[in-house]
C-alpha cells in the first residue's frame, strides 16, 4: 500500500517534473548564450501565470490558447530588456547584469500588483481526470506535462535543424569566431535572451495548468530558486540538461514531501523547500558544472 | 604621528551627518521616528557595502544574517528573563548571542558559497534567507513558524517605562553606535592590507591571484564582518524594537532589495556612499509613502538600472571624482 | 643552481596537446627568451608556471621547491612575478596603488606594511617614469603606459624571476630598445631578477635574452644561447624566415 503510494506520488513528481524542466529552460539558454544570470527569472514566469489567468477570466480563452500569447508576450518583453538595457551591459562586471535583471523582476511584480492587486487568485478549469493505476492524475496537468515535451522538442528542432538555431549554437560555442564567419552575434544574443524570456513567461502557463490557484505578484520568488537548482543540476547552459534536471528535481520533491510527511513534529512543505536549497548547496560544491553535464 | 590620524579623517563627514540626525530627532518634535529609520537604512547599508562595495560579489541572502542576528537576541531575552539581577546584561549577551550566531552562519554558507566565482555565488546565495527560514520553520527551532514574542519579558527585565524607552529611543542610538562602527571597520579595512586585497579581487580575480593574494580568504574576512554587522544591526532595530520575531518577517528578501538600492545609489566601495545612499533612499521612501503608497520598488527598481547603465559609481562616487584636486578630497572617500 | 626547472611537463585540454614534454632551466639572473610563432604553447608555460593551469604530467620546481600543484597566489611570495600579455590593471585604483598591491602581497609580503609598501611603489614608479600619472585611476592610462604599469607592479613584487609575457608587443621601436636597456639595468641592480620573456618581437629577445628557448606546437625544439639559437636552421624555418633585425 505504501509502494503504491509512493510510485503514485513519485509518476506525479516526474509529470510536475516536466513542466519545471521547461520552466527552467529558458534560464539556462540566457545563460548559455549571453553569459548573464536572469535572477528575476521567477518574476516572468508569474507574468505568464497572470496571462493565463486573464484570458481565462476575462475573456473565457482556455489556456492552450494563452500559450502562444504568453510566448509573445515573453518574447517582446524580452527584447524591450535587452535593448534598453542588457545590449548596454555586455562589457559590464556580473554583478551588473545580475543586478539588471534582479531589477526587472522586481518592475514587473510591482507593475502586475498595480494592475492587478496582490489578493491571491486562481481560475477553475475543470476537465476531469485520468486514472492510471497508481494514481489519479487531472486531464489539465496531464496537458501540461505533455505541453512541456512538446515545447521541449520544438526547441531541440529550432536549435539542430534551423540556420538561425545553428548560427546561435555557434556563439555559445566561441562568439568571436561566430562573428568572423558572419554571424550577427548581437542580433543572436537578442534573440537569445527574447527567446529565453519567451520560453520562462509561456512556461508560467503550464505551472498554472498544474497549480490554477495561489496567483499573486510575488508568487514568482519561490520559483526562482527551483529553477537555480534545477539549472545547476542539469548544467547551467543546457536548456536539455534543465528539462531533465527539472525531472529529477519533480521527482525528488515529491518523494522528499512524502517521506517528510512521514516524520513526525515536522512541516514537510517547509523541509522540502530547504532540501532543494541544500540540494544547490551540494551540486554546487561538488560539480557545479551540473550533475548531467559532461565537461 | 600626525600620519596617522589624517587617515581617519574621512570618518568626519560620516560622524557628522550621525550628530546631524541625532540633533534634529532629539530637538523637533515627531521627527524621530524618521531619524530612526534613516539610521537603520544607514547602518544596514555600511554593513552591506563592507562585502558587496569592496569584493563586488552580491549576496542575495543577505537578510538571513539579520534574521539570525534577531533571533539571537530573541532568544537571549526569553530565556534569560527569569535570572535575578542581569538586567541589561542580558541585552548584551543578546547582542554577543546575534554576533556568534551570524558569524556561524556565514562561515557555513561562506565555505560553500565563496569557493564559486560570481554568477555562481550569486545564485548560492539566493536560497539562503529562504533556506534558512524553512530550516526553522520545517524542523520547528525556535517555535517554527509561530515565532517568539518577548513582550513580557522585556517588561520583566526593564521594567515597562525601561522596556519603552529601549523600543522608542535606546535601540535607535544603538543602531546609530553600530552604524559608526561599521563606517570605522570599513576605513580601517580600506587603509589596510585587507583593502587593497579587496579592490585587487573586485577588479580582476584572476590577476590579484597571480600577484599573491588569496582571494578566498579576504572574501571570507569581508563576508564574516559583513554578516556580523548584520547580525547587530537585526538585533538592535528588530529585537529590540518590536519585542516579537516571526521567520516570514525576517527573512523577507525585500531588505536586501533595500540595501542594494542604498549601497548603488550611494556608491558601492566607498565610504561614506551607504550614509548618502540610505539618507536618499530613507528619506525618499518616507516621502513616497506619504503622497504614493505602495509604489516605493516601482521607483526604485528601474533607478538601479538606470544606476548600473549611467552611473555606476553612484552619488559619492561622482562626488569623488569632481572633487579630487580640492581640499575636500581628504574628507570624500 | 637552477632557480626554475621544469622536468617534462605537459598541458592539454582536452584532446589538444598545448605543451608536450617541455623541460628546461633557469639559472639565478639568467636572461632568456621563450619564443615561437603563434599557439606554440608560450602563454600556456607561463600559466603552468604561475599556477594558473596544473600540468597534467611533469614537474615544476621553483628554487627548489616542487610548486607543481601549488596555489598562484602562494607562488608571488616566493618569488614569482608575472606580466600579462594585455595588461591586467586593477582599474579603479591608482597607479600608486596598483603598484603598492605588488610590494604587499610579493616576495616581501608579511615583512612590509601598507605605508613601506607606498614608498616602494614611488620609488618603482619612477623607475619607470610614470610618476606624474602616480594617482590616476590606472584604468584611464594609454596601453603602453599600463604596460610600462604592469612592469612597474611586477617589479615592486621583488621577484627572484619575472615572466613577462609580450611586453613589449605595440611598442615603438625606440620605445622596445629603452625598454629592454632599463630591465636589463634592474634585473642586475636587483641582482636576482631573472627575465624570462616570451617574445614574437625578436629585436627585443636579441637585445636581452643570453639563451633562447624555441617552441612549436607546444614542444621545445630549441635550447641554445641566443646567436646559435636563432641561426638555427628549424627556428628559421618554423618562423618562415624573420631573421633578426639588425
Amino acid at each position: 500500500m505504501f509502494l503504491e503510494q509512493l510510485s503514485g506520488n513519485l509518476i506525479q513528481g516526474l509529470v510536475l517534473g516536466a513542466v519545471y524542466g521547461m520552466a527552467t529552460m529558458g534560464l539556462s539558454l540566457i545563460f548559455g548564450v549571453l553569459k548573464v544570470v536572469n535572477v528575476g527569472h521567477g518574476a516572468f514566469i508569474m507574468v505568464g501565470a497572470f496571462v493565463t489567468l486573464w484570458l481565462f477570466n476575462a475573456l473565457g480563452i482556455s489556456p492552450i490558447l494563452a500559450v502562444p500569447v504568453a510566448f509573445a508576450v515573453g518574447m517582446g518583453l524580452g527584447f524591450i530588456f535587452y535593448y534598453t538595457t542588457m545590449q548596454r551591459l555586455i562589457k559590464a562586471p556580473e554583478l551588473a547584469t545580475l543586478l539588471a535583471t534582479f531589477s526587472f523582476g522586481i518592475i514587473l511584480e510591482e507593475l502586475v500588483k498595480l494592475i492587478f492587486g496582490s489578493e491571491f487568485r486562481g481560475y477553475n478549469w475543470v476537465l476531469g481526470k485520468i486514472d492510471i493505476g497508481v494514481t489519479v492524475l487531472p486531464m489539465s496537468k496531464l496537458y501540461a506535462c505533455i505541453g512541456s515535451v512538446i515545447i521541449a522538442l520544438l526547441l531541440y528542432l529550432w536549435f539542430n535543424k534551423t540556420r538561425t538555431g545553428s548560427a546561435i549554437r555557434s556563439v555559445v560555442e566561441d562568439s568571436e569566431g561566430a562573428r568572423v564567419c558572419g554571424v550577427n552575434v548581437g542580433g543572436a544574443y537578442a534573440l537569445s535572451f527574447s527567446l529565453g524570456i519567451g520560453l520562462t513567461v509561456t512556461s508560467g502557463v503550464l505551472l498554472t495548468m498544474f497549480i490554477p490557484v495561489g496567483i499573486n505578484p510575488y508568487m514568482g520568488g519561490g520559483y526562482t530558486l527551483k529553477a537555480f537548482v534545477i539549472a545547476v543540476l542539469g548544467g547551467l547552459s543546457s536548456p536539455y540538461g534543465a528539462f531533465f534536471g527539472g525531472l529529477v528535481f519533480g521527482f525528488i520533491e515529491n518523494g522528499s514531501y512524502t517521506l517528510f510527511a512521514l516524520i513526525p513534529g515536522v512541516e514537510p512543505f517547509a523541509l522540502t523547500r530547504f532540501l532543494s536549497f541544500m540540494m544547490l548547496l551540494a551540486i554546487l560544491l561538488i560539480k557545479p558544472t551540473g550533475l548531467l553535464s559532461t565537461k | 604621528m600626525k600620519k596617522e590620524i589624517t587617515k581617519y579623517y574621512p570618518l568626519i563627514p560620516v560622524f557628522a551627518a550621525y550628530l546631524v540626525l541625532f540633533l534634529i530627532g532629539k530637538n523637533i518634535s515627531g521627527m524621530w521616528q524618521l531619524v530612526a529609520m534613516l539610521l537603520f537604512y544607514c547602518a544596514m547599508g555600511q554593513a552591506f557595502n563592507i562585502f558587496l562595495g569592496m569584493t563586488g560579489y552580491v549576496d542575495f541572502g543577505y537578510v538571513a544574517f539579520m534574521g539570525v542576528g534577531t533571533y539571537g537576541m530573541a532568544l537571549s531575552i526569553t530565556n534569560l528573563a527569569h535570572i535575578e539581577g542581569l538586567g541589561i546584561g542580558i541585552i548584551i549577551i543578546g547582542f554577543i548571542l546575534a554576533l556568534v550566531m551570524s558569524t556561524l552562519l556565514s562561515m557555513a554558507v561562506g565555505a560553500v558559497a565563496l569557493r564559486l566565482r560570481g554568477a555562481y555565488f550569486a545564485i548560492a546565495t539566493i536560497g539562503v534567507n529562504e533556506g534558512f527560514r524553512f530550516l526553522i520553520e520545517g524542523a520547528r527551532i525556535w517555535n517554527g513558524s509561530e515565532g517568539l514574542i518577548f513582550t513580557a519579558q522585556l517588561n520583566q527585565i526593564l521594567g515597562r517605562e525601561g522596556a519603552s524607552s529601549l523600543m522608542t529611543f535606546w535601540a535607535d542610538i544603538m543602531v546609530l553606535i553600530i552604524a559608526a562602527l561599521a563606517a570605522f571597520v570599513t576605513l580601517f579595512y580600506m587603509r589596510s592590507k585587507i583593502g587593497y586585497a579587496l579592490t585587487a579581487l573586485r577588479e580582476d580575480e584572476d590577476a590579484a591571484k597571480v600577484m599573491g593574494i588569496n582571494v578566498t580568504k579576504y572574501k571570507i574576512i569581508a563576508f564574516i564582518t559583513s554578516a556580523c554587522f548584520a547580525g547587530l544591526v537585526g538585533a538592535a532595530s528588530w529585537a529590540l524594537k518590536t519585542p516579537y520575531v516571526f521567520p516570514p518577517e525576517v527573512f523577507e528578501i525585500h531588505y536586501t532589495i533595500e540595501a542594494i538600492i542604498i549601497v548603488l545609489l550611494g556608491g558601492a566601495g566607498t565610504l561614506l556612499g551607504p550614509v548618502a545612499g540610505g539618507l536618499i533612499y530613507g528619506i525618499s521612501k518616507y516621502y513616497l509613502a506619504i503622497f504614493m503608497p505602495g509604489f516605493q520598488l516601482l521607483v526604485f527598481a528601474p533607478i538601479i538600472i538606470i544606476i548600473i547603465v549611467l552611473f555606476p559609481e553612484g552619488v559619492v562616487g561622482m562626488l569623488k571624482s569632481r572633487t579630487k584636486d580640492s581640499v575636500l578630497a581628504r574628507f570624500i572617500i | 643552481m637552477s632557480l626554475l626547472k621544469l622536468e617534462n611537463v605537459t598541458k592539454r585540454f582536452g584532446g589538444l596537446i598545448a605543451v608536450n614534454k617541455v623541460s628546461l632551466e633557469i639559472s639565478k639572473g639568467e636572461f632568456v627568451g621563450i619564443v615561437g610563432p603563434n599557439g606554440s604553447g608560450k602563454t600556456t608555460l607561463f600559466n603552468v608556471i604561475s599556477g594558473v593551469y596544473f600540468p597534467e604530467e611533469g614537474r615544476v620546481i621553483f628554487d627548489g621547491l616542487d610548486i607543481t600543484t601549488l596555489q598562484p597566489y602562494k607562488r608571488a611570495p616566493l618569488g614569482l612575478g608575472r606580466t600579462f600579455q594585455i595588461p591586467r590593471p586593477f582599474a579603479s585604483a591608482t597607479v600608486r596603488e596598483n603598484v603598492a598591491v605588488g610590494a604587499m602581497f610579493g616576495s616581501l609580503s608579511g615583512k612590509v606594511g601598507v605605508d613601506e609598501s607606498l614608498e616602494i611603489a614611488d620609488q618603482t614608479i619612477e623607475r619607470v617614469r610614470l610618476q606624474e600619472h602616480r594617482d590616476k585611476p590606472a584604468g584611464t592610462l594609454t596601453p603602453v603606459e599600463k604596460k610600462l604599469m604592469e612592469i612597474a607592479r611586477a617589479l615592486a613584487m621583488k621577484p627572484k624571476l619575472l615572466l613577462m609575457d609580450e611586453a613589449m608587443a605595440g611598442m615603438h621601436p625606440n620605445d622596445i630598445d629603452h625598454m629592454v636597456a632599463f630591465i636589463k639595468q634592474v634585473a642586475v641592480e636587483e641582482k636576482i631578477a631573472i627575465v624570462a620573456m616570451v617574445e614574437h618581437i625578436m629585436r627585443a629577445v636579441v637585445g636581452m635574452a643570453e639563451k633562447v628557448i624555441v617552441l612549436h606546437q607546444g614542444s621545445k625544439i630549441v635550447d641554445a644561447p641566443t646567436k646559435e639559437a636563432l641561426e638555427d636552421p628549424k627556428v628559421v624555418e618554423v618562423y618562415l624566415g624573420h631573421p633578426p633585425e639588425e
